[in-house]
């Protein structure tokens, strides 16, 4: 059985440098900045939510919050937002603890919730108005800066419409425009993509990588891997309440995962395979594609290397799933172990 | 205090944009405007036919008139306040902001005050109208008013307070109509019936004149006769019906009397019984014809007189009210405050 400890470290994986040591984001002498969560816990009565979940996570990073549904995950994300008290741990937001500093927490915060309320009758733009008036910006700084995320989240044309007749997709961009508002230094996006179409998805995640290049640091929690896999540079995954330790995650990344190898030629390709010595019984056919799995980045360079050595044509030579579904499928199958 | 209130006028402005965007809610109007409306017409021409009663009856009538119908709407603006918001998920998005929980609950209450006060508004012409036709005082209608006004906005803090309280939207409205019927029901029963339970024995000694004088003064009476009777003691269940928004109405306009100091509009009579009911029942009663004389009822106290020895059971019942739709709206305040400590049975808190 995989043993999830926890860790107060960063459990980031890096898909660019993927070796241990550039995996975890140093993150001494920076202060107690972005977002430290520290052996947090909270129960519903007799149902444990979050039993044990630690993490930090860094300015100018944007950090994926992983885990299957029901492991705990809008739970740790209503703590972080200051609407749930922990049990038990602490969190620090921007240094400051959400239960003893709610206010100055929630002026550094900002939060785009997975359920997409919105003031029906109201204009987009008067939606973001009121929202900067709640965080006491005056009426002409709210306009103007309603003005810009309107721009921002490419609204212009629905901005005096009702929020009612928005798409899910236009609302979620609502939400992200809402949780903008007040330039927070931290923010918290649950579920950001979904609903999104490839265009605004695109968009989505040149925002997000342009809100942590200014310093910010963001929190993403989606069920669309491959989406975070392209915009998170770490990940905390998180299971049964319990966040995965970095050794846990280290195991993953080094652990067999699957490589998907195309070629014209397969009849080729598969011979190649077993005289490279992978057993013809390990090789998954996948339409056209052969899939082998392969301990750790080392051995599929070996791998192809040799391929393209005994000169099989190879067209695709890529890991068959991203690097955070790989983490996720694995520490989810150690813990059913 | 300033940023206090700026944040509770962020949320009331919020609260009365959305409201009037609807159109349900001119519909209400409308339907409200035209039930007053009838009612005026009919009663006018009622009391037309009885002769031209002095406006205080057609008054009294259309006054309480406009007290049931708000009553009846204001619940329906308030009491889902806060839990409907959450249901709509605008809720959680209004508490990460700097908008306080006091804040957003005085807001909402007062967005529902307002909107009801609306409905009073409406109401006010018909009200002016009664008042010149019954030729009554500027006090009667400014106090009415002002009574109408705040029982308003006491069922509208009652609205809020439940709708913080419970999380759906139906059972918080529905919680919040049988407040309204308790308080203008339920108080009547429990003042009617706490007085049956509760008896006094009276003892009555009477002696009766048997032979008269010229002046009519008893000289010589039979021997005493004692009788022994209960009677219900309401002096001990007043403050229950003082609760009662009617009642308070009328108690708290000003009385015009009579050159008998006698009330005389609807709200002089109900005003009267209810400071009587203050008064506890006489236990023992003597009665001797050749005692008394020729006064025999010399000492029973004017309707003014009692009115005005009696506890202004208008500032009571107020006071009652008051305390109730304080202590719902400390509640909603417990209940909604963030970071939540914690949620009722399958609530989700966004």
């Amino acid at each position: 059985m995989l043993n999830l400890m926890t860790s107060a470290e960063a459990t980031h994986i890096d898909p660019a440098h993927n070796d241990p040591a550039h995996g975890d984001l140093a993150h001494g002498g920076l202060g107690p900045t972005g977002i430290v969560v520290d052996h947090v816990g909270r129960s519903f009565g007799q149902v444990h939510a979050v039993r044990d979940a630690s993490f930090i996570a860094d300015p100018g990073t944007v950090t994926g919050l992983i885990g299957p549904n029901g492991s705990g995950k809008t739970t740790l994300m209503l703590m972080l937002a200051s609407l749930l008290k922990p049990d038990t741990g602490s969190i620090r937001i921007s240094g400051h603890d959400p239960v003893t500093e709610t206010a100055v927490v929630r002026s550094r915060l900002g939060w785009m919730p997975d359920v997409l309320g919105s003031w029906s009758s109201l204009s987009v733009r008067n939606t973001l108005i009121y929202t900067a008036q709640m965080y006491r910006i005056d009426k002409v700084a709210a306009a103007t800066r309603a003005a810009e995320l309107i721009a921002l989240v490419d609204l212009p044309e629905l901005a005096d419409s009702p929020t009612r007749v928005l798409s899910r997709g236009q609302k979620q961009r609502l939400s992200l425009a809402r949780a903008l508002v007040h330039d927070p230094d931290v923010l918290l996006l649950d579920e950001p993509a979904s609903g999104l179409d490839p265009v605004a998805r695109a968009a989505l995640r040149n925002l997000v990588r342009r809100l942590a290049s200014e310093g910010k640091t963001l929190l993403v929690s989606s069920h669309v891997l491959s989406e975070l896999d392209e915009m998170a540079d770490g990940a905390v995954y998180i299971s049964q309440g319990v966040t995965a330790s970095a050794e846990a995650l280290a195991r993953s990344r080094a652990s067999a995962r699957p490589w998907r190898i195309r070629s014209s030629d397969v009849v080729a390709l598969r011979a190649a395979l077993i005289a490279g010595g992978i057993e013809e019984a390990a090789i998954e056919t996948d339409r056209a594609d052969l899939i082998v799995a392969l301990e750790g980045e080392a051995a599929a360079s070996a791998l192809l290397a040799r391929l393209v050595a005994a000169g099989v044509a190879i067209s695709t030579f890529a890991p068959a799933v991203g690097d955070l579904e790989h983490a996720f499928i694995d520490l989810s199958l150690g813990e059913v172990k | 205090m300033s940023a206090f209130f700026s944040g509770v006028g962020v949320i009331l402005s919020l609260e009365l944009r959305q409201r009037v965007r609807s159109i349900s809610w001119y519909i209400l109007l409308a339907v409200f405007v035209g039930l007053i409306l009838m009612v005026t017409v009919l009663l006018s021409i009622a009391f037309v036919g009885f002769g031209g009663d002095g406006g205080g009856g057609t008054y009294s009538t259309i006054i309480y008139f406009v007290l049931l119908l708000g009553t009846l709407v204001a619940p329906a603006l308030s009491g889902n306040a806060i839990n409907g918001d959450r249901d709509a998920g605008t809720l959680a998005t209004t508490q990460v902001t700097l908008i306080t929980t006091w804040q957003l609950i005085l807001g909402k209450f007062l967005a529902a005050w307002v909107t009801a006060l609306a409905f009073l508004a409406a109401a006010v012409p018909f009200l002016i109208y009664a008042t010149i036709v019954g030729s009554l005082g500027l006090g009667t209608i400014l106090i009415s008013i002002l009574v109408l006004a705040v029982e308003l906005g006491i069922v509208a803090a009652v609205g809020v307070g439940l709708s913080g309280l419970m999380s759906r939207p139906l059972f918080s409205i529905v919680a919040s109509y049988l407040i309204v019927a308790g308080l203008s029901i339920g108080t009547v029963i429990a003042f009617g019936l706490g007085g049956l339970a509760v008896q006094a024995t009276v003892t009555t000694t009477s002696s009766y004149g048997q032979e008269y004088n010229a002046n009519g003064v008893a000289t010589s009476c039979t021997p005493p006769a004692t009788r022994e009777y209960p009677a219900p003691r309401f002096d001990l269940f007043w403050g229950a019906l003082v609760a009662n928004p009617y009642v308070i109405l009328a108690d708290a306009v000003p009385t015009i009397y009579d050159q008998h100091d006698q009330p005389t509009d609807l709200f002089g009579f109900i005003k009267l019984s209810v400071r009587s009911a203050q008064q506890a029942p006489e236990t023992v009663i003597v009665y001797d014809e050749c005692a008394l004389g020729s006064d025999l009822y010399e000492d029973r106290p004017t309707a003014r007189e009692t009115i005005e020895s009696t506890t202004p059971g208008w500032a009571v019942g107020l006071f009652i009210q008051l305390v109730l739709a304080g202590g719902l709206l400390v509640g909603a305040h417990a209940r909604t405050m963030t970071p939540a400590a914690r949620l009722s049975r399958g609530s989700r808190i966004a």
